[in-house]
């Protein structure tokens, strides 16, 4: 199946504004954030820490809606989904 | 009531919202807390616009790194600061308003006086912890907040209604790290607007706000989308055992 992923803001550079994953049906939010930490490569420190894990500040959201951090291994996504990821900017 | 001279002065928005909106608009208190990048074309246009009074905050004086961006302040005015700066021009575009400068770092023990009787806290800050002090501030007055933030040619907006949408730290539990930013002076001005935009709209009551929306501005791309942001049940500032 295919997910669409919209990232903003810095996360925009490594992984490009607009790009569509292939992922097995039935995979979890997690399975997608691997896939984006392997596409960002050596630039996935400012999306993921050194374990691996979604850096705090950093805001996910499936169809418009907000991802749990605790749900990103239950939650299922299907074909057409699409994810959007960003980090809050913070200047004025 | 407006006197002939405001009627000339606001001909052109008066076919716009009558003058019943102006008399809101003119007895209406705004909060802008920072007189840089966002603050300084938020002030601007909500002065022409006729915002009855504008208080504005900011500990800052004008470095000339600052002129790329803060409209404002001039290259006589490096080392002057920002808020004595800005209350000049300020003055100079609308002689007819009232505006109040306070230069002095927004904290806990003053930021209750500083919102005073505001209608209005408009976040025009450079930091995320001042940004959450603006927002329990308006979770506990109930004075709505219009968010707003900038790096590079990105940006993101939102209205925080208190009690009704997400509050500031339902939408970003956690702060993004400190840095330089870079920035272009454009992108400030973009979502300074769009912030302003909210407060003119606010103010005369029209539906419709970023209330419970996230704005992101790309201007790379030039796009602008917006998201649903909802309330969330374990907020540490707004949630239902906290605040109702």
């Amino acid at each position: 199946m295919k997910v669409r992923v919209r990232a903003f803001a810095r996360f925009r550079e490594v992984l490009g504004s607009d790009l569509s994953i292939d992922l097995p049906d039935g995979a979890v939010m997690a399975t997608a954030l691997s896939a984006l930490r392997e596409i960002a490569g050596d630039e996935s420190g400012i999306i993921f820490d050194e374990d691996g894990a979604l850096r705090a500040h950093v805001i996910l959201m499936r169809n418009g809606k907000r991802v749990k951090r605790s749900d990103l291994d239950t939650l299922v996504l299907a074909d057409g989904d699409e994810v959007a990821i960003f980090p809050p900017v913070a200047g004025g | 009531m407006l006197t002939e001279h405001e009627r000339e002065r606001y001909a052109r928005q008066l076919l716009l919202f009558g003058e019943e909106g102006q008399d809101r608009l003119k007895g209406a208190k705004v909060f802008i807390a920072g007189a840089g990048g966002l603050g300084c074309p938020i002030a601007l246009y909500l002065a022409v616009a006729g915002v009855g009074e504008i208080r504005i905050a900011d500990r800052d004086t004008v470095e000339r790194t600052n002129l790329n961006r803060q409209v404002l302040h001039r290259e006589n005015d490096v080392g002057e600061l920002k808020v004595r700066s800005a209350e000049a021009k300020l003055r100079e575009a609308n002689p007819d308003i009232h505006i109040k400068a306070f230069a002095t770092t927004i904290d806990e023990t003053n930021v209750r006086d500083l919102v005073g009787d505001a209608d209005l806290i408009v976040d025009a800050m450079d930091n995320f912890p001042t940004r959450y002090l603006l927002n329990r501030e308006a979770l506990r007055s109930g004075v709505p907040l219009i968010h707003g933030a900038i790096r590079g040619f990105d940006g993101q907006a939102t209205t925080i209604i208190p009690g009704r949408t997400a509050c500031l730290e339902c939408i970003f539990p956690e702060a993004p790290p400190a840095e330089v930013f870079p920035v272009v002076g454009t992108t400030p001005g973009v979502i300074g607007l769009i912030q302003a935009n909210e407060a003119i709209k606010y103010l005369l009551g029209k539906d419709d706000l970023l209330a419970g929306r996230l704005l992101l501005w790309d201007g790379l791309a030039t796009t602008l989308e917006t998201y649903t942001v909802e309330r969330r049940l374990d907020c540490p500032a707004c949630s239902p055992g906290v605040r109702p």
